[in-house]
């Protein structure tokens, strides 16, 4: 037994009124000199008792009548009470809808999402009248639909009509909590909470919590878990494509990488894998003639990109119930040739003296009569022609064995690194460690390290380093990872300067509900090791750094400290660099579900719209994005990144067209669900219902519904007392 | 100041009715004075009454000599004797007689009775006594049969003023043994007092052989109890002041009223005294004529 408005009790002080009402009436009297006192005196004392008695029970009456009345307003409440003679009590509830990927499951005809989105209306029509809802979606984040419960329950079925289902990932703990945040505060005897959802254990990484906190709010709220998840046993889905290639020009045939799971409980059996450029048939298809139950398996396959621009690549596995992981798609941007600039730092008498000449054989690997026509285009400056070089017009610029450079070079460095430019650094017996740290690492953070002590000798071909030979971490030297690749491990570095990692603080992660203009982009990225030499130390470090990316070798790009540019490895290593300075652009081209798209445009689309088309929903209205200044660069952002897929971008004039697309996290195609024994835990605390066809949860609820708000037989009671008393007051006060 | 007092006293209308009607006595009264009404006394005025055997020592002059004649035997002639009678008004001048829900009060309605029933029976010439008592005899005119004598009363009337409770019975027992003629007794009050004891008295008046009259005068407000909302009674009488509704005792004051006044006029008949509620409210007028007007009708002469 609880109050809703415990402060209303303070009403029951009103009891003393009648009783100062009853005392100052008393004292008012009107004087009457009268002769036949000696009936009077008879009668009065007749019926003085009674009078009294009477007077005492119209005063109790009253008293009982104002005590009722601030009980009543008080709003006394208990729990479990049987009886619903009075009516059902309003509900104050909040409906949480599932909306993460794994619910678009369908057994055929129906997908989990919609069963819930019945369930949930079900749910609404077991509130009696004056009961208020709210509407929570769940995924990976929590969408408030009807954020605090409504009285208008068309507006709620209004937005669970129109819930959509995402790609996203699921999460129902903040959700859970949101739920009983919004019910907390609330002064309401029932409240509730109803949460639909296939019971998919990634949802449940905090099942502890969730429970913790369920048990904690157990007698203040009741919450109804209804699982909907019909035994599902097939499912395969396609948990990763990613190019493979270095780069992606156009016309030329690019490796992607396809992952195929089975998430399934049994074996599958002749998988037919496509993949697809933009909308065009099939470009390659791969057969998979045994998938285990559990397996994952990376197939390469291939596709050419049509033209210069922005193209997507879908994977495509046959349509199972559970559609949306079926197929995954990337955003390429295919380049028509990359520009790249090489600054000798030691030209040397002769060609091959040239501290690039490896360089520009290993970036134009091909006949001498075929590199006009080969899409890296390189071209050798010296350090006093860098001055004059418009940085813009490449690609990548080489800085190799540079002993200095002008701090107007370093700041137009900064520039050309900001928006999108490459930098790879090589040392050499010219380079000025001095200078290196102090300004393009302390003062500029541009180098992901500074230069250390130089260590190995030059003149001596016994004593060297190799690099690692397994276990690479970084995108750039992962295929290595494979065999079948080749090997780095052959290459000898007699000399080398030891990269010490630049310090660096990561920035605060922003929070979901900051303004995307105002979160500030931190320039310099973290220093991350892209190889490493046998004994650990890094070989090669890489930062991103504004859009841009920053390469440090140790060693040089000549054979003057190591026999690198002569091995075949060198060709694949500086083709992946170059191809990861390239995609260092196009990485914000493909995002995960939920994540915000951002692009930076030139500077001609500032404020222009562009026009958002969203996956699978070409037919309805196109969305607006304006493209405005962002960290000081104009750029075009987009965050209802709900649905994996294909996203366009398309501004007028100059017609220019972005895409980028949108991939579900794989862990949504998993089929594991809650055990029954954390059903039982969950249960404890919660009522949880497996759905079924056929199921009314209106009956379940309903039977399982306790919890009685008293008002209103108090309001009763109390008007029975001011009957009462409005009949014996009439009653005491006729003449007898 | 005699002017005056007649003016306030006696009221034109009803001294006009109530002179036409006349007081007749209703019984036989033993007047001091040949007048109009019976006296107990056989004599020898005009009414024949019957005849009586002559016996020696009887005046030979009303011996009947035609029955002499006709039957040889000697029969006196007896005749009724006819005479004045003296009516003794008392009124009740005690403190509750004070109060008055109107404009006029109990006392002084009983005055204005008084003052025209004097009136009336001094015009027709008989002899009127008048007594104003509380707990005793406070003010008492000799009887007296002078038309004059209406200023003294009236002036008396008008000056009396109430200041004691009221004690009727020892007042008529005291009247009983002082009245040696038979008369009529006209007691004029609310007779808030021991009813048993105030019909003693008129028992005792009435074993004197007086016609007793009895004028219970009550205000409206006495009958009805009309009174509303909480009240503070304050006694006229001695009896402490009582604070109540009077809306929820009405009934049970009425039943008592009505109680008292039923044992009141049962008394009186039992008695054969004529009981007369007079309700203040009524015009005096109405009251007198319709009494008088009874007592014509009932009288036998």
């Amino acid at each position: 037994m609880g109050f809703l408005n415990p402060f209303m009790l303070f009403g029951i002080t009103a009891v003393s009124v009648p009783i100062i009402i009853h005392l100052l009436n008393r004292r008012k009297f009107q004087k009457v000199v009268w002769a036949a006192m000696r009936f009077l005196k008879v009668s009065v004392e007749q019926n003085q008792r009674r009078m009294k008695v009477e007077d005492i029970i119209l005063l109790l009456l009253r008293c009982l009548l104002l005590i009722l009345l601030a009980l009543a307003l008080a709003r006394p409440a208990m729990k479990q009470a049987a009886s619903e003679i009075f009516g059902q009590t309003q509900v104050t509830a909040v409906v949480v809808l599932d909306n993460s990927l794994s619910m678009g499951m369908s057994d055929g005809t129906q997908t989990r999402f919609e069963k819930a989105k019945k369930t949930a209306e079900q749910a609404m029509e077991t509130m009696p009248a004056g009961s208020s809802v709210a509407i929570l979606l769940a995924s990976d984040i929590v969408n408030g639909v009807v954020p605090e419960p409504t009285f208008d329950f068309n507006l709620a079925r209004k937005a669970i009509k129109e819930a959509p289902l995402t790609d996203r990932g699921s999460d129902l703990g903040p959700a859970v909590n949101k739920a009983i945040e919004t019910l907390k505060g609330r002064f309401a005897i029932r409240k509730e909470i109803y949460v639909l959802t296939d019971g998919q254990t990634t949802g449940w990484k905090q099942f502890g919590e969730i429970e913790n906190t369920l048990k904690k709010v157990k007698g203040d709220i009741r919450a109804h878990f209804v699982f909907i998840n019909e035994h599902e046993v097939h499912n395969l889905g396609i948990d990763e494509l990613r190019l493979d290639s270095g780069m992606s020009p156009a016309k030329h045939p690019l490796r992607f990488a396809v992952r195929v799971t089975n998430h399934g409980r049994e074996p599958a059996r002749d998988v037919r894998v496509s993949l697809h450029v933009d909308s065009d048939p099939p470009s390659n298809e791969y057969n998979l003639e045994l998938l285990g139950a559990g397996e994952s398996k990376t197939i390469p396959l291939f596709a050419k990109l049509g033209g210069e621009g922005f193209h997507s690549v879908t994977a495509r596995l046959p349509e199972d119930r559970l559609v949306a992981d079926g197929k995954r798609s990337v955003a390429v941007r295919a380049i028509k040739e990359v520009r790249v600039l090489l600054v000798d730092g030691e030209p040397g008498a002769e060609p091959r003296d040239s501290e690039v000449f490896y360089l520009r054989h290993a970036l134009t690997p091909v006949a001498g009569g075929e590199q006009a026509g080969y899409f890296i285009k390189p071209v050798v400056a010296s350090l006093s022609d860098l001055s004059a070089a418009r940085l813009d017009d490449y690609d990548a610029v080489v800085l190799a064995n540079v002993a200095e450079l002008s701090e107007t070079t370093v700041v137009a460095f900064e520039q050309y690194l900001r928006r999108g430019g490459g930098l790879v650094v090589f040392p050499g017996g010219k380079v000025n460690p001095v200078f290196y740290n102090d300004s393009l690492v302390k003062k500029h953070q541009l180098l992901p390290a500074l230069l250390g002590e130089i260590r190995g000798q030059a003149d001596q071909d016994e004593k060297y380093l190799s690099f690692q030979d397994k276990n690479f971490d970084h995108p750039v030297v992962a295929i290595w990872n494979d065999e079948g690749s080749g090997t780095l491990s052959s290459a000898r570095i007699f000399r080398a300067i030891d990269l010490l990692p630049a310090p660096y603080t990561r920035p605060p992660a922003p929070k979901p509900g900051d303004n995307p203009a105002d979160v500030k982009l931190n320039d310099a990225g973290e220093p991350r090791v892209v190889l490493r030499y046998s004994d650990g130390r890094p070989a090669v470090m890489e930062r991103t750094w504004g859009l841009g990316r920053v390469v440090l070798f140790s060693t040089t790009a000549d054979t003057a400290w190591n026999d690198l540019p002569v091995r075949p490895a060198f060709v694949p290593v500086m083709h992946r660099v170059l191809g990861s300075i390239i995609q260092r652009q196009d990485e914000g081209l493909n995002v995960r579900v939920g994540e915000r798209f951002l692009r930076r445009t030139s500077s001609e689309l500032l404020g222009k719209d562009a026009r958002v088309t969203k996956p699978r929903q070409t037919d309805a209205v196109p969305e607006l994005r304006r493209v405005e200044m962002l960290a000081g660069a104009p750029a075009l952002h987009f965050e209802q990144t709900d649905l994996s897929g294909l996203y366009e971008f398309t501004v007028a004039d100059p017609l220019t067209t972005f895409k980028f697309a949108a991939q579900a996290s794989a862990l949504e195609s998993s089929l594991d669900e809650l055990s029954a024994e954390q059903k039982k835990l969950l249960s404890a605390s919660a009522h949880v219902v497996d759905w079924t066809p056929g199921l009314s949860l209106k009956d379940v609820v309903l039977r399982e519904r306790s919890g009685l708000e008293f008002w209103l037989p108090i309001v009763l009671a109390a008007l029975a007392v001011a009957a009462l008393e409005t009949f014996l007051a009439q009653w005491f006060s006729r003449s007898k | 100041m005699d002017k005056a007092h007649i003016d306030q006293l006696l009221d034109p209308q009803t001294i006009s009715n109530a002179e036409a009607l006349g007081m007749q006595a209703r019984s036989m009264v033993e007047g001091y004075m040949a007048g109009e009404h019976k006296s107990p006394y056989r004599g020898f005025a005009i009414e024949f009454a019957q005849h009586r055997e002559y016996s020696h020592g009887d005046d030979t002059r009303h011996l009947d000599w035609k029955v002499q004649a006709r039957t040889d035997r000697y029969f006196i002639k007896q005749y009724e004797q006819e005479t004045n009678y003296v009516a003794n008004i008392l009124l009740d001048g005690s403190e509750s007689m004070k109060y008055g829900s109107g404009a006029i009060t109990k006392l002084q309605y009983g005055k204005m009775i008084a003052a025209c029933l004097a009136y009336v029976i001094l015009h027709q010439r008989d002899a009127v006594a008048l007594g104003l008592f509380d707990t005793t005899m406070r003010d008492y005119s000799p009887r007296s049969d002078s038309k004059a004598t209406i200023h003294k009363l009236m002036a008396r009337l008008a000056a009396f003023e109430p200041t004691d409770q009221t004690n009727i019975a020892t007042v008529l027992h005291d009247m009983a043994m002082q009245i040696r003629r038979k008369g009529i007794v006209i007691v004029i009050s609310d007779f808030f007092d021991d009813e048993q004891k105030v019909l003693e008295g008129i028992q005792h008046l009435r074993f004197g052989g007086n016609e007793v009259i009895v004028f219970h005068i009550m205000d409206p407000y006495e009958l009805e109890f009309p009174f509303t909302g909480l009240v503070e009674f304050e006694g006229l009488e001695q009896i402490p002041k009582i604070l109540t509704r009077p809306a929820e005792v009405q009934k049970s004051y009425l039943r008592e009223v009505e109680a008292f006044r039923n044992r009141l006029r049962d008394g009186c008949e039992k008695n054969q005294c004529h009981y007369l509620l007079v309700n203040t409210a009524q015009p005096l007028h109405e009251v007198l004529a319709g009494y008088l007007g009874f007592r014509l009708r009932t009288t036998t002469r």
